[in-house]
């Protein structure tokens, strides 16, 4: 069924488009469609966090076995004395204490020197880079993240499938494949007092759009209307957090809350996305305290809240932390440092190869750098997407979702226990 | 005189430049109130129809000719245009320095509830308050609306982020004194202005960008630099400079290289502000400026100084790669999201022969065929605050001087000047096309229609008559405010969604809202 439709798309999408009628709503209208009401079984799930703005990899996750460190940020450093050490070469900002347990249970790893084959400092060429996943490809029109849910149409059947938290769709969900953009889940739906009256004018809201409607317009209510009927059912209002866990006040906090009540509502939910911004720490970016050590400890909770509220429920999920580069090793004129290249990122979750930094650490000596000054990218960040998406989510086809790129077991830096 | 005479050539040439498809004058000037303008009011696409779309165009691009009297009376109720930049100034010193006592308590008697803080901290944030609300009650009462479209419009191209420390007393004399008097006027002096705004300076953080081992003259500086604060900067920062040519400029794609990039910071080194205590205004340091030899963009920059500066922005206003950027920017805005070649040649032509002439580029644009092609009719999605605006306006409504319309566009996804990324808005539907959004349009809407919505006085009464017949109510409504464009399904759609309504004044609520929230009422 679904391939006829597909075939329809393609030989009528460009004879519709002289109607009005573009490729990508006719694509989307037809999934939408295909959906069923049925629960899902329990499935894995894939939480994406970006961390807008390039983080500091290295005052994140600290190489203070390395005197090269302390030397080049005088200022900046992170003092041995405040770290949380993991392995005795690395350790955790003092903000991310509240992550240490998890680590030690062997559910959190750091992927270390991560980054983009393409050398741009720009932060908004970077993270498009990294949200379309193809480095130095301007042109892709689709995320990654959507091209996964178009290619793996096994669970194409609920509208809370992909569901990214804030007012916009992201890039990396942008696409054919149906994705919810969700502010905040209590405020979902017509805000009309009675719910005979909020029935009825959003049954004729939904017809007007049905039928005059088009282009994005149209999918987009669809998928809207669609994620109402489940909603109340799942009633967002009611609920409680478990095993007393308390998430950050913010707005970070509460689309981590809010992801907790999805999974553990059982609506289908596959792919995440939250963003949080605040670490392009040009000036005085601080040490243990400071204005990186604030936005750090936001994230810590944040991530310390969430796994303890779904407790059990971790088995099946896996959080990864993303930046679209890191920082110059070097402290700047400002106390804060400068756009650089590789980052670290962050896996959490019961299917990962916790209690490890992985990756090659290529060092910080300037030999080794990136152009002199960065750290140079040791793991291309779509061999850590690819084997997230092949081993945890079971993508068939990861030469679809990466397109030009073929990611490789043999590169996988190993952040799924296999 | 040389404007009447072209007037008139554009009146006479247009019908030909259309061709076949010749619009309706009514379909034309919703056209051009639909791009050119923040929508039609009720029966204002009869009177520009009325004038002449072209003759309409030309009395928008000469705003200053244009009264606007109901507007200027209203700004008297935004207490933010009483203060200049040192005002300002001053008042986020007394914010910071409460702000600074409030936690020094905070952490003497460990309370750790955050009060709101009246006083300097409260007035600063109702002055942020203002300068959003000021933005949205122009776009919709002003009569120069064009010149409102192209402030939003430079404003989002030069975008700062109003939350980032001194931006938040730095942004309402950027939007006054840097781009509302350039706004069209020549690209060139935009530039520079936007270059030496302190606003941008601090943004993207060229305030802090000084030539390697430069340190200020006097004893002062020498006594702080020895302090434990060491605030004194000792590096280049290439920030202001990677945008000015990737954004700014040139595009991403217009030929630069990283060591463009370095020479080009190397050039803006000692541009700076003032201290907030001596007004925080545009400081040329000359202590702080790499005097060395630079090549950029294949140009030699000999024996340094300010002028340096002006001569790299001339220099980057009259690039080909620059006039291609900026007007593709602006046929998306106002042709359609991936506009046709023709309008950005067009664009590109006029802007070669006017050396950068804001007006003669728009002027090019408003009579490219591309722009009265049927395709481009309705095909571009509203953003928030264009849905906003329009909706209050085609509704009759009035906003008031509170902050609460501003909020309505932030929920519905545009924080206006709150963009912390230097890319601004995008120009395309994809970032405002959402369920999420929809929805949230939807619920803006039938709130209007009922008369709640926060921020908006609405009399529906001036525009639509409450009547117990459906079918002139419905035909009303696609009259007054949809200027004709409901579908007759939608008309089946809410004629259906009334047969069981008895109370006219309820039904006219119901049919209002369903209008100014179904699909129509979102494109332009």
């Amino acid at each position: 069924m679904t391939i006829s439709r597909r075939v329809f798309v393609k030989s009528g999408g460009l004879a519709l488009f002289s109607l009005g009628l573009d490729p990508l709503f006719l694509a989307r209208a037809a999934l939408a469609s295909n959906r069923l009401s049925a629960q899902p079984p329990d499935r894995p799930v894939l939480v994406c966090l970006f961390q807008r703005g390039a983080v500091d990899g290295l005052n994140m996750i600290v190489p203070h076995g390395d005197p090269l460190y302390y030397r080049e940020r005088p200022r900046i450093a992170i003092p041995a004395k405040d770290l949380v050490d993991l392995d005795g070469h690395f350790g955790l900002h003092p903000s991310l204490a509240p992550l240490k347990s998890l680590w030690d249970n062997k559910s959190l790893a750091a992927i270390h020197a991560v980054g983009s084959p393409d050398s741009t400092r720009s932060h908004f060429d970077a993270q498009d880079y990294m949200e379309s996943g193809t480095p130095g490809l301007k042109s892709t029109s689709d995320g990654w993240l959507n091209r996964y849910c178009r290619h793996d149409q096994e669970h194409a059947d609920t509208a809370f499938r992909a569901v990214a938290f804030g007012p916009q769709l992201p890039r990396i969900l942008a696409g054919t494949s149906p994705a919810l953009a969700i502010d905040d889940l209590q405020a979902f739906g017509l805000r009309v007092p009675q719910e005979g009256a909020r029935d009825k004018l959003t049954r004729a809201f939904e017809e007007l759009y049905d039928g005059a409607a088009t282009g994005l317009l149209a999918s987009s209510s669809q998928e809207g209307f669609a994620a109402i009927q489940v909603l109340k059912r799942v009633n967002p209002a009611q609920y409680q957090p478990a095993n007393g866990a308390a998430y950050p006040p913010g707005r970070f906090g509460r689309s981590m809350l809010q992801i907790a009540q999805l999974i553990k509502a059982g609506v289908g939910l596959e792919i995440a996305f939250a963003d949080l911004g605040g670490w392009d720490t040009h000036i005085n970016q601080g040490s243990s305290e400071g204005q990186l050590a604030a936005r750090l400890r936001e994230l810590g909770v944040g991530l310390a809240a969430f796994a303890q509220d779904l407790g059990e429920g971790m088995r099946n999920v896996v959080v990864l932390t993303m930046s679209e580069f890191g920082r110059t090793i070097a402290e700047n004129g400002n106390s804060g440092t400068d756009h650089g290249h590789a980052t670290a990122m962050l896996a959490l979750g019961g299917p990962v190869n916790g209690g490890k930094v992985l990756g090659r650490w290529p060092g910080l000596d300037p030999a080794s750098r990136f152009e002199g000054r960065d750290v140079a990218v040791t793991t291309d960040f779509r061999d850590l997407f690819g084997e997230i998406l092949a081993r945890h989510l079971g993508a068939p086809d990861l030469g679809a979702v990466f397109p030009g790129f073929s990611p490789s077991p043999q590169r996988f830096p190993g952040a799924i226990r296999v | 005189m040389r404007l009447r005479v072209l007037t008139v050539w554009l009146a006479l040439a247009l019908p030909a430049a259309l061709g076949a498809q010749a619009l309706t004058p009514r379909d034309s000037a919703l056209h051009a109130l639909n791009r050119l303008a923040y929508g039609p009011r009720p029966g204002e696409v009869d009177s520009v129809a009325r004038v002449g779309v072209m003759r309409w165009i030309e009395q928008q691009m000469a705003f200053e000719r244009l009264p606007d009297v109901l507007l200027a009376e209203r700004e008297h109720d935004f207490k933010l245009l009483d203060y200049d930049r040192e005002e300002l100034a001053q008042r986020y010193g007394e914010a910071l320095r409460q702000r600074r006592e409030m936690q020094r308590e905070m952490a003497r008697s460990g309370d750790t509830t955050r009060p709101r803080g009246a006083g300097p901290m409260r007035e600063l944030r109702e002055l942020g308050g203002d300068l959003q609300q000021l933005a949205v009650v122009r776009a919709v009462l002003s009569e120069r609306q064009l010149r409102e479209v192209m402030v939003d419009f430079w404003a989002n191209h030069f975008n700062v982020f109003v939350g980032k420390g001194a931006d938040r007393f730095l942004t309402p004399s950027y939007i006054e004194e840097t781009i509302r008097p350039n706004a069209l006027g020549r690209f060139e002096d935009l530039l520079i202005a936007t270059a030496k705004s302190p606003a941008m300076l601090f943004y993207l953080d060229n305030a802090q960008s000084v030539a390697p081992g430069s340190s200020p003259p006097g004893p002062l500086s020498a006594l702080r630099r020895g302090g434990t604060q060491r605030r004194v900067p000792t590096g280049i920062n290439e920030n202001y400079a990677r945008e000015l040519l990737e954004l700014h400029t040139l595009g991403v794609d217009g030929g630069y290289t990283q060591q463009d990039i370095i020479a080009v910071a190397r050039i803006f080194t000692g541009w700076s502000i003032d201290r907030p205590q001596r007004g925080a205004g545009f400081a040329f340091h000359e202590w702080a400026h790499d005097r060395g030899e630079k090549q950029a963009l294949g140009v030699r920059f000999q024996g340094g100084g300010m002028e340096e500066g002006v001569r790299l922005l001339k220099l980057l206003a009259s690039q080909h790669a620059t006039m291609h950027h900026v007007s593709r920017k602006l046929c998306a805005r106002f042709v359609s999201d991936d506009p046709p070649d023709g309008c950005v040649d067009a664009a590109v032509d006029a802007w070669h022969r006017s050396s950068g002439d804001i007006r003669a580029v728009l002027r090019a644009i408003f009579t490219s065929p591309d722009f009265w092609a049927p395709q481009a009719l309705r095909a571009k999605v509203k953003t928030p605050l264009e849905f906003v605006v329009s909706a209050v306006r085609a509704a009759g409504a009035a906003p008031d001087s509170t902050l609460r319309l501003a909020q309505v566009v932030s929920r519905l996804g545009q924080p206006l000047y709150l963009q912390p990324a230097p890319t601004g808005y995008p120009e395309t539907q994809a970032q405002w096309v959402n369920s999420g959004a929809l929805l949230g349009r939807m619920n803006a809407a039938v709130a209007l229609a009922a008369g709640r919505l926060p921020g908006a006085s609405v009399d529906l009464d001036d525009v639509v008559a409450a009547t117990a017949d459906h079918a002139l109510l419905v035909d009303a409504v696609n009259a007054r405010l949809l200027s004709g464009t409901m579908s007759a399904h939608t008309r089946a759609v809410i004629l259906a969604q009334l047969a069981d309504v008895n109370d006219p004044v309820q039904a006219r609520t119901i049919a209002v809202g369903l209008a100014l929230g179904g699909p129509e009422f979102q494109r332009q």
